[in-house]
């Protein structure tokens, strides 16, 4: 029975996680003080519908930096989104429970009315925005995990993936994207690349370290966080992408909590709140975008 | 390795295991009763329903449990249902256990042998009690193992319900292998501990197994007494004393044949009483077969008649029918009075209306095969009956027996299983089971063809006894034609659903008038010779 990571290298996590939560003290006392400050204040006033409810949050909590279990205690969840969902609820007055589900049941689980929201580093597409509203709060672009030295020499979803398999989650808008290729891979003469489709981030990491897969694209941090835990195995390919925008799902049925929510953040960005939350988690290849709404009827 | 061990001792996994099993106890429990449900439904008579449940069982058997439980999940709540994650998950795997366990249950039921289906309902129980008495316990026997296997499949696949955000084992177990990035250790982690919950599952199948085994050794206040109490029997009636054998002499001399002006005077005393059976103008059909063509047959109280006839000749069907085991297609038959398989008022009677109308008209049956009750001991299964369906105390249906059993020779055997009882001794506790609740009318189908020629002879004994001493009336089909003649006070002689002779036992079996009859009594005691020598 061994385990993939090395001992000396889980000590350095570790204490990398560890000195990571360090600042997470005085940024909980700032959380705190946001649902006293002024302008919090004046939302709840705004929008007592919210103060003193429980909403659920749908995540995916398979991305450590954004939304995992805390590997010290693991009945919590942690990351840059569970801190901004429990920011959001100190604003507006609200508590928040997570519901774990699979990448792509996050959608169906919000329509069904079995969350509330989703904060769980999901792009907000035109597509997906016919599903849901969504309230943007940081640009990224997609970085391209492959195994140690990218021997297949990928540079992203281009014509370099030609003849490679890529691992990727059910529901990612990187599906499609590759998926595109194909005809243009014909046409260059080149074979087709494959997909593989998971349902969690882990999977995706491990058919890479398994050999079955040659590369994962995700965001740029997911990637720089898979490269962080496998150093050895891992590393990111260099490559120019689109920006995307993660944002906020909310129900189309509930404009209110939509609207809220785009203040609550707005104030949470005013007062510095989201990049210190950013530097703490290593996100840091992400920047911070003003809420912006995200709407396809 | 010490991660291995970390992993297997976390609270947060072991916390996952208590939501597993809710989980699999919602579906399982629920699966049970919807099972149960839906077995019944299968089993129904009416087309209507069994089609319904058919319906059911295709959808959900054939379809991934996956779908379900999203389907339960997230499109219920658009309809207005809002379950919870652990009833949703719950809810779907019972949905979807329960075709499973219904075709257990079916198959279980239908592997009972039929007979004893049949003898129950002879013995005038009702559908309630024939299943809770003697079909369901000879069928949960069989179906042990298979329930083991189910109870191991929800267990397993209560992990689907990871999909819908339940914190059980597999879920709690995927997401910390992502935040840790301990894949390895923590997947061999959570398969140890569900291999510890299968195997829990498969322990109970063995325990369930052995204590339901019925030819375990049992002791008084054993564990398995406390979960069989039919099998307390023996605690509580205690054997008096053993009769077997001892009646030789008495037998000799009952056997002593009767006297012409005897048969005479008796014949004459039967024809002068009420009519016991029968039967108007019943016709019944296989298909194109016919078995009866208006077939007509008086029997008189007390009278003792024989029905002779090649096989296939009806015979059987005859007696079936008589207590309602068969229909037919028109005609009557009546029974003291009372118009069998149907109400004063002319409808047909449901299975278990036609049980109470057995109790009531006193009609008991004899079998070709015994049908005891396998999994009861001999005195049970005349006890039990006299309890269930006539309602006696528990002392005075041991007394009965005990009684009953002394007079068939069988006192010292009342513990014993059927199967442990050789065929004559089976089909003399099988005479007893018949009679004990007071049967005015005794229905034999071919009750010793069955044995090996050695025990014919005490099966004939007990049968020669019951007719001079009880003052049943019977209708015996056999082969043996010179019991028919001891016996008998009329013979019947039945060929292709057809009466062709009927007369004085001794004027048919010595002068037969019919060629049939003639040719059939010349066949069958020329090969009778030595299962008659008593």
């Amino acid at each position: 029975m061994s385990t993939v990571f090395p001992k000396s290298q889980r000590r350095l996590l570790s204490a990398a996680i560890f000195a990571s939560l360090l600042p997470s003290l005085p940024i909980t006392a700032h959380a705190a003080d946001l649902g006293s400050s002024e302008a919090c204040q004046a939302l709840q006033t705004k929008y007592p519908q919210f103060k003193g409810k429980t909403l659920v949050d749908a995540i995916n909590p398979h991305t450590p930096g954004y939304e995992a279990l805390d590997p010290k205690d693991p009945s919590k969840y942690i990351g840059l989104d569970i801190d901004l969902a429990e920011s959001l609820g100190s604003c507006l007055g609200f508590k928040v429970t997570y519901k774990p589900v699979a990448f792509a049941a996050l959608l169906p689980t919000l329509q069904s009315g079995q969350a509330d929201l989703i904060i769980s580093d999901i792009y907000a597409t035109k597509e997906r925005a016919k599903a849901a509203d969504f309230i943007t709060y940081s640009k990224v672009f997609d970085g391209v995990l492959v195994a140690k030295g990218n021997p297949k020499k990928i540079t992203g979803i281009n014509l370099s993936l030609c003849g490679t398999t890529a691992a990727e989650n059910t529901g990612f808008v990187e599906v499609p994207l590759v998926q595109n290729l194909g005809p243009q891979c014909k046409a260059a003469g080149k074979p087709v690349p494959q997909l593989q489709l998971y349902d969690n981030n882990a999977s995706c990491i491990q058919a890479i370290l398994a050999g079955r897969a040659d590369t994962y694209i995700n965001d740029v941090n997911t990637v720089d966080q898979a490269v962080k835990a496998y150093p050895d195995k891992l590393s990111k390919a260099t490559a120019v992408t689109l920006p995307y925008h993660i944002g906020i799902g909310v129900s189309k049925t509930n404009p209110e909590l939509r609207d809220a929510i785009v203040l609550a953040l707005t104030e949470i960005q005013k007062s510095g709140l989201q990049l210190e939350l950013m530097k703490k988690w290593g996100l840091d290849q992400g920047a911070i975008e003003a809420p912006t709404i995200i709407s396809v009827k | 390795m010490d991660l291995f061990f970390h992993y297997l001792t976390m609270d947060y996994l072991l916390k996952g295991i208590v939501l597993t099993l809710e989980v699999t106890a919602l579906g399982l429990v629920g699966g049970f009763a919807i099972g149960i449900v839906l077995a019944a439904m299968l089993l129904s008579r009416h087309r209507l329903i069994s089609v319904v449940a058919r319906a059911y069982t295709v959808i959900f058997r054939g379809t991934p449990l996956i779908l379900q439980m999203v389907f339960v999940y997230d499109a219920l709540p658009h309809l207005g249902i809002m379950l919870s994650a652990m009833i949703a998950g719950g809810v779907a795997l019972a949905l979807n256990e329960a075709p499973f366990i219904a075709e257990i249950l079916r198959s279980g039921i239908r592997g009972v042998d039929h007979g004893q289906s049949a003898a129950g309902q002879a013995l005038g129980m009702s559908s309630f009690v024939l299943m809770r008495r003697i079909i369901a316990p000879q069928a949960i026997r069989t179906m042990i193992p298979a329930f083991g296997n189910e109870g191991v499949n929800a267990l397993k696949n209560s992990s689907l319900a990871s999909f819908i955000s339940v914190q059980e084992l597999t879920l709690r177990s995927t997401q910390l292998a992502s935040s840790t990035f301990d894949f390895f250790s923590v997947f061999f982690a959570s398969g140890l501990l569900y291999l510890m919950l299968t195997g829990g599952v498969s322990a109970i199948q063995l325990f369930a197994e052995r204590a339901l085994d019925l030819d375990r050794p049992r002791g008084k206040g054993t564990l398995l007494q406390y979960f069989l109490p039919w099998r307390n029997y023996s605690a509580e009636a205690q054997p008096t004393k053993t009769s077997s054998g001892s009646d030789e002499a008495e037998m000799s001399e009952l056997l002593v044949a009767p006297t012409r002006e005897a048969r005479i005077a008796r014949l004459a005393d039967l024809a002068k009483g009420p009519i016991a059976v029968e039967i108007q103008d019943i016709t019944k059909s296989y298909g194109a077969r016919q078995v009866f063509g208006e077939l007509n047959l008086q029997v008189r109280t007390g009278e003792i008649v024989a029905l002779l006839g090649p096989s296939g000749s009806g015979k059987s069907t005859l007696l079936r029918c008589i207590n309602r085991l068969e229909t037919w297609d028109s005609g009557d038959v009546l029974i003291g009075g009372h118009r069998v398989g149907y109400s004063s008022g002319g409808m047909v009677l449901s299975p278990s209306e036609v049980a109470r109308q057995r109790v009531e008209v006193g009609v008991g049956m004899l079998f070709q095969h015994f049908n005891l009750f396998a999994h009861l001991t001999a005195a049970e299964n005349i006890a039990g009956p006299l309890r269930w369906v006539h309602g006696w105390s528990q002392e005075a249906a041991a007394q009965r027996t005990q009684e009953l059993l002394d007079r068939v020779g069988l006192g010292d055997r009342g513990d014993a299983l059927p199967r442990h009882l050789s065929g004559g001794q089976q089909q003399r506790v099988a005479i007893a089971r018949a009679i004990a609740p007071g049967a005015k009318l005794l229905l034999l189908d071919e009750p010793t063809s069955a044995l090996d020629p050695e025990m014919v002879g005490e099966v004939l004994d007990v049968i020669r006894r019951l007719a001079i001493e009880e003052k049943l009336t019977m209708i015996i089909s056999t082969h043996q034609l010179r019991f028919a003649e001891e016996v008998a006070d009329r013979v019947i002689f039945l060929t292709d659903g057809h009466i062709v002779e009927d007369g004085p036992a001794h004027e048919v079996l010595s002068q037969p008038r019919n060629p049939l009859t003639a040719r059939f009594i010349r066949v069958m005691s020329s090969g009778q010779t030595s299962a008659l020598a008593l």
